[in-house]
């Protein structure tokens, strides 16, 4: 994984929460370098910021293609700005994200990439008992279906993919509501749909993976008891 | 009132001053002319009496005697120096029976070493027998003049104020936020040259400090978002570590501070690129498709409350809305009446939304607003000084309504909160609400 970010801080942020998941990622700070490091390495992923010293990040997604290297690439921008989202996305770029974000939705963003162009057809999230279709948005556990809504659906991918990690009601927040979480941060709503997921989920016979976290938030234990 | 209509109330006023003088001048002009002209006549006429006596003859049956009288006059009493004088008054006219003004000319003549006096008289118009002549003409010129005036006065302002109507119209059409310095026409009279220059260097200045402003606003908040990403992140990768229930609490109250400077952070940069119109309406677009989806979204919350939700949509409302506007002013509204409803006593908590092709009105229960309702347009005002919310949503509304020529009116009455929005120019917002059926059932 490449980090193409000025910000070093930002960088070092990405690639701690990142390498505790067992990414390898490098990072480098301006266009030349990382124009550098694409024509010399093979990445599954780069995470490219917009606004770099040596100039805009679309001009790397002109690069890539030039090049007709295959790698994803989602892009970071500090710009909430719709044409950065529509240029970014029409030149290539698989996703979108807006700074100040959370690692964990980061995270969550990269799965959902990787999914959708490495895993081909194949849209099975498999957590033991637990198994999620991505593309019926439907959850198993074990044999039974269970009967869950959408935010339900997204709410449980977050955790598995996050697993293991303190999700904070924020992050949890503003992965359900997106953009709207300006005014819906009512952490209530978390609450409710957390608690309607593991409730579901240990009717279905299911182990209750999720817990709470002391004043922080949630988190999904692959280790019960550990 | 109009600087033409009190120029020409200060010309008309003047205009009366004179002619009442100059009324006057002719008045008297005219009278001295006359009595001028009738003595030059009579003092001819003595002339002529004395020649006929130098020539001797009877000239007594003369129409040149019916007025004359000739006395001879004793050597001793004949005046020195003078030979004519004349004099006039009111006497009796005994051919018309009136008192008439009478002017006498008084001659002497030596002829022949007799001295004679003759004296001629007639009877000429009286001052007051012109007056009437005098003012009537001067009546007819006032009216003509007064006429002139006014015609000429409307034509000559407009084409000497026509640059300062100019400047008038470019001052009208000024708009801070626009990005060329203002275009004032050009003029040759210098007080209006002096007024352009002045505006333009007042509306440059404006112009630069709005901009100035704005620059500083979005580096501000540019700037703003890495270390926020930075604190967040950090913040993120603590929470991993180990650490005790107390750090916990800091940890998370951290995060909610944080979330609401992200969020703050957001909005504030929405508004500004709403403020710069960087958002074109391109096509029409369907917003009766677009509540639908926005109320789905938004209906596991709406159920989560408990609220009871009545929708009525007209099919195929289109307005000239960029999408994304669109989605965010429904989102907003809804995700508004939802965060803010209170059950009423014992019933339930109730949103209704009701979406025609005048406009869209959403009703929902709840508490009495602490401020009045207009003033929930404002940023960072809240009805509620307790929630949660930062105050910015309706701001946010309100911009996006006033790019689009959309009225907007928020009212609330005995625990309901109406708020309308209006689609078309002639329809005030404020209509909307009084078509509404309550009570709501």
């Amino acid at each position: 994984m490449l980090i193409v970010e000025d910000n070093q801080e930002l960088a070092r942020n990405i690639r701690d929460y990142l390498g505790r998941e067992g990414y390898i990622c490098e990072s480098c700070e301006t266009l030349e370098q990382a124009k550098g490091k694409v024509t010399l390495f093979q990445y599954d992923c780069i995470l490219l910021d917009i606004g770099l010293p040596d100039g805009n990040g679309i001009s790397l997604l002109n690069y890539l293609r030039a090049e007709h290297k295959d790698t994803n690439v989602l892009i970071i921008s500090a710009r909430n700005a719709l044409d950065d989202k529509i240029i970014g996305l029409e030149k290539g770029a698989d996703d979108y994200i807006t700074k100040p974000f959370h690692l964990a939705e980061l995270h969550a963003r990269i799965r959902a990439i990787y999914r959708r162009k490495n895993l081909g057809g194949a849209s099975i999230v498999e957590f033991n008992e637990i198994s999620l279709n991505t593309d019926t948005f439907e959850i198993r556990v074990g044999d039974a279906l269970l009967d869950t809504t959408p935010k339900e659906f997204d709410l449980l991918l977050y955790f598995i993919v996050n697993k293991n990690r303190v999700l904070s009601r924020q992050s949890i927040a503003a992965h359900l509501w997106g953009d709207y979480t300006d005014n819906l941060a009512n952490f209530d709503f978390v609450y409710q749909h957390v608690k309607n997921l593991r409730r579901k989920i240990s009717n279905a016979g299911g182990m209750d993976y999720i817990s709470t976290v002391y004043g922080l938030g949630y988190k999904f234990n692959s280790h019960l008891g550990g | 009132m109009r600087l033409t209509t009190k120029f020409t109330l200060w010309y008309f006023a003047i205009m009366l001053v004179v002619l009442l003088i100059g009324g006057a001048i002719v008045y008297y002009e005219i009278q001295w002319k006359l009595g001028e002209v009738e003595v030059a006549r009579h003092q001819r006429l003595n002339d002529l009496i004395a020649q006929q006596i130098r020539d001797g003859g009877d000239y007594t049956g003369q129409p040149t005697r019916r007025r004359a009288t000739v006395m001879l006059l004793p050597a001793d009493s004949v005046p020195k120096g003078n030979a004519s004088f004349y004099t006039r008054g009111l006497a009796w006219n005994p051919e018309f029976q009136t008192d008439e003004y009478k002017l006498m000319v008084t001659s002497f003549y030596t002829i022949g070493g007799a001295h004679y006096r003759i004296t001629t008289y007639s009877f000429i118009p009286s001052f007051y027998q012109l007056l009437p002549g005098v003012v009537d003409s001067f009546k007819w010129i006032l009216l003509v003049l007064l006429v002139l005036v006014i015609v000429s006065g409307g034509l000559i302002s407009k084409y000497i104020l026509a640059p300062f109507k100019r400047t008038m119209r470019a001052i009208q059409r000024f708009d801070l936020k626009q990005k060329e310095p203002i275009r004032l026409p050009e003029t040759k009279t210098s007080e209006f040259q002096e007024l352009n220059t002045f505006l333009l260097q007042l509306t440059e200045s404006a112009r630069k400090d709005y901009q100035s402003l704005k620059e500083f606003t979005e580096n501000a908040s540019h700037e703003l978002q890495t270390p926020t990403a930075i604190i967040r992140g950090k913040l993120d990768l603590l929470m991993e570590s180990d650490i005790r229930d107390e750090q916990a609490i800091l940890i998370a109250e951290m995060q909610n501070a944080l979330e609401r400077l992200s969020r703050i952070h957001s909005s504030l940069t929405l508004l500004t690129k709403l403020e710069n119109k960087e958002y074109k309406s391109g096509e029409p677009v369907c917003i009766s498709n677009l509540a639908r989806e926005t109320l789905a979204a938004f209906d596991e919350l709406i159920q989560m409350k408990e609220i009871g939700l009545q929708v009525h949509i007209e099919k195929g409302v289109y307005i000239p809305l960029h999408l994304s506007l669109a989605d965010l002013l429904l989102a907003n509204l809804i995700s508004n009446a939802i965060r803010h409803n209170e059950p009423q006593g014992a019933a339930k908590g109730l949103i209704r939304v009701e979406l025609t092709h005048e406009g869209l009105v959403i009703v929902n229960t709840g508490r009495e607003p602490g401020i009045p309702t207009q003033e929930l347009f404002e940023r960072f005002r809240k009805g509620n000084s307790g929630s949660d919310s930062i105050g910015i949503g309706l701001a946010i509304v309100r911009q996006i309504c006033e790019l689009s020529h959309f009225d907007i009116e928020y009212q609330y009455s005995s625990g309901l909160h109406m708020l309308a929005v209006s689609f078309l120019p002639k329809v005030p917002a404020s209509k909307l609400l009084q078509n509404l059926s309550l009570p709501l059932a």
